[in-house]
């Protein structure tokens, strides 16, 4: 086990077997490592796997077979070593008690995870403050708001002072405003030095707060990358959206080495796919001495890839 | 025994933050009402320390039932069971804090009979063998957390637990003899009341306030225990059961 | 015409609901075992005072008090209707809300009319209870009586309590133990003070009891007649107070907020 690793997972599998069904495979041969201070996102469709890697990595399940360790540790065979250590922020309205207030809920899981009186005081104060739940400490939680909610599940999955925190779609359900101040507070818990595991199915998200993305679907690991070179899976190398350039020139320019297509796109502007280093230069050259000014230069984005490659399935889960 | 605590701790304040646990309390002295009535229209005041120790049983039996029965239940549907489980603290040991919380705060209820009988009927309640009545007291609020955390436990896994829930009320009032004594009951229904720890329990109880010597103290005693005891094991045993189908095969998932 | 059709499938539905919850053997094992002790329990304090009469004053007593308990659990009505998210459906409905919630529950008071008689038949001969018949079969439509009755009663009780739902089971179990304390169930209203009686008179349960009672023991009709008579004023009292009172405290709760719709 080297040090620096938060989160090393081996071929980690997971079978379900209900009764008079045929055996669903969550997981399928995971592997995966993920160094501390990492900001890892799971991105994949509902039923990918990637709760059931939460729950296994928090010692909620088992798995079939494979291993995983969470800061050195197994998370099967040392569940009393791994406990302290985590902690768990679900999405959604559940896992908070309701009747409680939010100081109230904190309180108790602090006291769950062993703090002393004073500590758990200090603590509790010092969280609410931090996801800006203060004014509303001493109110009961089912007044709140989806998005305060969200704010004191991860108030409450920090009570432990967790190394490794796993993020189970925590914005799930938030606006576009309280989606955003989550993410500032994931990036400042990512500063303090914690690892970070999110899953997420949303884009933006994966893209603008994870150090790296793990595609996952049908309990595979299709890819890890960081965001921006998943791109390169589907486009190796840029796209140029041209506006403004006639026939000719965009024949002239499809015809070029190392480009791939030239696709007409429904605002009347034309997507120039390259698949070669150095390509994109040379068409952007011959563009621009063609007297075309409108352009524009892009790699896919998250979603593009995520729809690309997992895309097919459709609606259907 | 901080998990203990902790899980007392927020049994209390469930108990203020919910109306429902309250019932007990306020159907007790409702129900000392109704015994006493009974007893004092029929000329038998003698029979007052019935009537104080019955609405006890079934305020002590409806917590069981109700309330610290279904705690492991709410807990999967309030979708905290599995973060429970990821703690650090002994599951088991939260479980039966909060039961035991709930059991002791169920006592208030021989207080409130304690006083309706006083007050309204000008009936008084006397310990007369004080040290067996403390014994007692105790053996019965453990026997009856013991019972508690075995179907708290047992209604997890159990298909029917609401309809236990409803009907297991009466039935056991019955079989436990907590106002009419068991002696008094058909003689082929006093193999089932005999593995009841309430029959032990309440014989001894209505013992204690009176003022005849008691006979057989410690091998009923011991039976209450034994019987408590029994339920607390049945409830560990199915504890474990839970945890392995939360973390085995996930059938509790509650996402 | 348009409130009996609205009635009609108000009590399908309300039958259809019913029927998700309990199966047959749930219902028999359950329920029944659960209603038979209930009256057991109450009987056998006559057996511990050593008094037959008092038997089957007990037992008699508690049997018909099982169609006011379960009539009483109408008071859960508009609170699983606000749980199941259709209470704001059925207020913004042209039908009155009480008119409705009334005949969905008629189901609920079907079972503890049911209920009770079962417990009288099962429990009363054994203990020894004699039927004089074929007076005896008036107690079916008089416990009928005091089972919509009750029902009327807890409808009412369900509109003055319909904005505070976390109250709701603390009131039904409140309500059927104190019925039970004051109808004349486990002692005869005589046994009260002056005041008292007068009181209860007014509550369901208390006169219909008398009138089973009488039929029972061989009262002369008129006396018999008399108590009928005193059920049919507290249950249409009781029901002209619900269908007048419960839009109104549906409004009030409404108006100040505290009738949310969120469960």
């Amino acid at each position: 086990m080297e040090a620096g690793v938060a989160v090393d997972i081996r071929e980690l599998e997971r079978v379900y077997t209900p009764r008079k069904r045929e055996p669903v495979v969550a997981l399928d041969s995971v592997s995966l490592t993920i160094p501390t201070g990492e900001v890892h996102g799971m991105l994949g469709p509902n039923g990918a796997g990637k709760t059931t890697l939460v729950k296994i990595l928090s010692t909620v399940l088992l798995p079939t077979s494979g291993t995983a360790h969470v800061l050195g540790h197994d998370v099967v065979e040392e569940t009393r070593a791994v406990r302290p250590l985590i902690g768990i922020v679900f999405g959604g309205e559940r896992g908070l008690y309701t009747r409680l207030t939010a100081r109230q809920n904190l309180e108790y899981w602090g006291a769950l995870y062993r703090l002393s009186s004073a500590a758990i005081r200090q603590r509790s104060a010092a969280l609410l403050e931090r996801v800006g739940l203060v004014d509303r400490a001493d109110q009961r939680v089912e007044e709140f708001s989806r998005g305060m909610k969200q704010r004191l599940h991860l108030a409450r999955g920090l009570m432990g002072d967790a190394r490794v925190l796993f993020l189970d779609e925590p914005t799930t359900g938030m606006d576009p405003i309280a989606g955003r101040e989550f993410r500032g507070l994931i990036a400042e818990l990512k500063d303090e030095g914690r690892t970070i595991l999110l899953t997420t199915h949303d884009m933006v998200e994966a893209e603008s707060v994870c150090d790296r993305v793990t595609l996952i679907d049908r309990g595979r690991v299709l890819a890890t990358e960081t965001p921006r070179s998943l791109g390169t899976l589907i486009s190796r190398f840029q796209r140029i959206d041209v506006a403004g350039a006639d026939g000719a020139l965009l024949a002239e320019v499809a015809a070029l080495p190392g480009v791939s297509s030239a696709t007409p796109q429904a605002d009347g502007s034309t997507r120039i796919e390259v698949s070669e280093e150095g390509a994109t230069a040379v068409v952007l050259r011959r563009l621009v001495d063609g007297g075309v000014t409108d352009l524009q230069t892009s790699l896919p984005s998250l979603e593009e890839v995520y729809v690309q490659t997992i895309g097919e399935r459709g609606l259907g889960v | 025994m901080r998990a203990f605590l902790a899980g007392a701790r927020v049994q209390l304040r469930f108990m203020v933050a919910y109306p429902d646990s309250l019932i007990p309390f306020f159907t007790a002295p409702l129900f000392t009402i109704v015994f006493m009535l009974v007893f004092k229209h029929a000329g038998r005041q003698d029979l007052t320390a019935y009537a104080a120790i019955a609405p006890v049983f079934i305020a002590l039996w409806w917590l069981a039932l109700f309330n610290s029965g279904w705690t492991i239940t709410t807990e999967r549907w309030n979708g905290t069971l599995e973060m429970l489980v990821a703690a650090p603290s002994s599951f088991g040991a939260v479980i039966f804090g909060r039961i035991a919380a709930t059991t002791a705060v169920g006592t208030l209820s021989f207080f409130e009979a304690w006083i309706v009988a006083r007050l309204i009927f000008g009936a008084t309640v006397t310990i007369h063998h004080w040290g067996a009545f403390v014994l007692t007291a105790f053996a019965t609020l453990a026997a009856m957390a013991g019972t508690a955390v075995g179907m708290a436990a047992l209604f997890v896994l159990a298909r029917n637990a609401v309809t236990f829930s409803n009907s297991a009320s009466y039935p056991f009032y019955v079989l436990g003899g907590i106002l009419v004594p068991v002696s008094l009951l058909p003689h082929w229904v006093r193999p089932l009341s005999a593995v009841v720890f309430l029959s032990w329990s309440a014989d001894l109880l209505r013992a204690t306030l009176d003022a005849a010597p008691i006979h057989d103290f410690w091998p009923h005693l011991g039976m209450v225990v034994l019987l408590g005891a029994c339920g607390y094991a049945v409830g560990l045993a199915a504890l474990r059961v839970i945890l392995v189908r939360v973390r085995g095969s996930g059938e509790l998932s509650t996402t | 015409m348009s409130t009996v059709r609205v009635v009609w499938y108000s009590v399908l539905s309300g039958a259809n609901d019913y029927w998700s919850i309990f199966t047959l053997k749930s219902w028999v094992f359950g329920w029944v075992i659960r209603v038979v002790s209930q009256v057991t329990f109450f009987a056998l304090i006559g057996t511990l005072l050593q008094s037959e009469a008092q038997t089957n004053f007990l037992l008699v007593g508690n049997a018909v008090m099982v169609a006011g308990m379960g009539a009483t659990f109408a008071l859960h009505q508009p609170t699983s209707e606000r749980g199941n998210g259709t209470l704001s459906l059925l207020l913004a409905s042209p039908s009155r809300p009480v008119v409705v919630m009334l005949a969905r529950g008629l189901y609920v008071v079907a079972d503890a009319i049911w209920s009770a008689l079962l417990g009288l038949a099962i429990v009363g001969p054994a203990f020894g209870l004699e039927f004089p018949w074929p007076r005896a079969l008036l107690v079916i439509p008089l416990t009928a009586l005091v089972g919509i009755s009750a029902y009327c009663f807890s409808t009412f009780l369900a509109g003055v309590i319909i904005a505070h739902r976390n109250i709701n089971n603390l009131v039904v179990n409140t309500t059927i133990v104190a019925l039970m304390a004051l109808c004349g169930v486990n002692v005869p209203v005589s046994y009260f003070p002056d005041w008292l009686e007068r009181i209860v008179e007014l509550l369901p349960i208390t006169d219909g009891l008398e009138a089973i009672r009488g039929v029972l023991a061989g009262d002369p009709w008129s006396s018999v007649a008399a108590h009928v008579g005193g059920e049919l004023l507290a249950a249409s009292g009781w029901l002209a107070i619900a269908l007048l009172t419960f839009g109104r405290f549906i409004r009030a709760g409404q108006r100040d907020g505290s009738l949310e719709f969120a469960s």
